[in-house]
């Protein structure tokens, strides 16, 4: 018995939940809320949910897994790094 | 010790970029591991620091999954700006342990980095309470 038939309906779910993340997380940034607010939901949609679907991916096309897991790795490292560099900008305080 | 960390980070990094095990492969990411410069703080680093800090961005990471159902379940409440004492201080704040701690407080969607306080004694962090109802503001 093979595995694959559970890793695809897996990935399918990931793939799922991600995208829920990204539409979640996209959605309160067209409201009215403060700057560093949106930041924060701008974390669950580009960072948390494009993890996800990377995941699912890795899970789908898994001949392919070291770069998926590099994408992965900088994905994550590199919007994590950007949301904070766009919340500091956004502080008028001058840095020490 | 903390150097040995860094560069097999960077062997890593090309070991999966390149996605080729043969010796010849694994020889040169060594040595461009090894040729980049590794700046002197790291050597002085310990290494159970900087061990403490990678298990502490891991950690996060569940972490971070867990308030981002609480943040898209619930209404997101004030907005609050505190301060995070920063947990290895051994002179002056060493690079590598400012890039985990900012990642490991901004991974999480309820709190966000806003950098360091004058004297680096701990992190300005910005953060959602996602369990308090938000307050009204009169006259608005």
């Amino acid at each position: 018995m093979t595995l694959a038939p559970v890793f695809n309906l897996l990935s399918g779910l990931l793939l799922a939940l991600g995208l829920l993340f990204w539409f979640a997380g996209t959605w309160p940034m067209l409201g009215r809320a403060s700057y560093l607010t949106k930041l924060h939901y701008l974390g669950v949609a580009d960072t948390l949910g494009s993890a996800l679907m990377l995941l699912g991916l890795l899970l789908r096309f898994n001949r392919e897994w070291p770069l998926l897991l590099l994408a992965l790795l900088s994905l994550v490292v590199w919007n994590t790094i950007f949301g904070y560099v766009l919340a500091v900008c956004s502080q008028a305080r001058p840095r020490s | 010790m903390a150097g040995l960390i860094v560069i097999g980070l960077r062997l890593l990094i090309w070991l999966l970029l390149s996605a080729d095990l043969e010796t010849a492969n694994v020889a040169i990411g060594l040595a461009v591991a090894l040729a980049l410069p590794l700046p002197r703080r790291h050597r002085q680093l310990p290494v159970s620091a900087l061990g403490r800090s990678l298990w502490a961005s891991l950690k996060a990471i569940p972490l971070a999954y867990r308030e981002a159902l609480a943040l898209l379940i619930r209404r997101p409440g004030r907005e609050v700006e505190e301060l995070q004492p920063v947990e290895y201080r051994p002179g002056s704040p060493v690079a590598a342990l400012v890039f985990l701690d900012v990642f490991r407080i901004t991974i999480t969607p309820l709190t966000i980095a806003l950098g360091m306080d004058g004297p680096g004694r701990s992190y300005r962090v910005h953060r959602l309470e996602s369990h308090h109802p938000l307050p009204q503001e009169p006259g608005r």
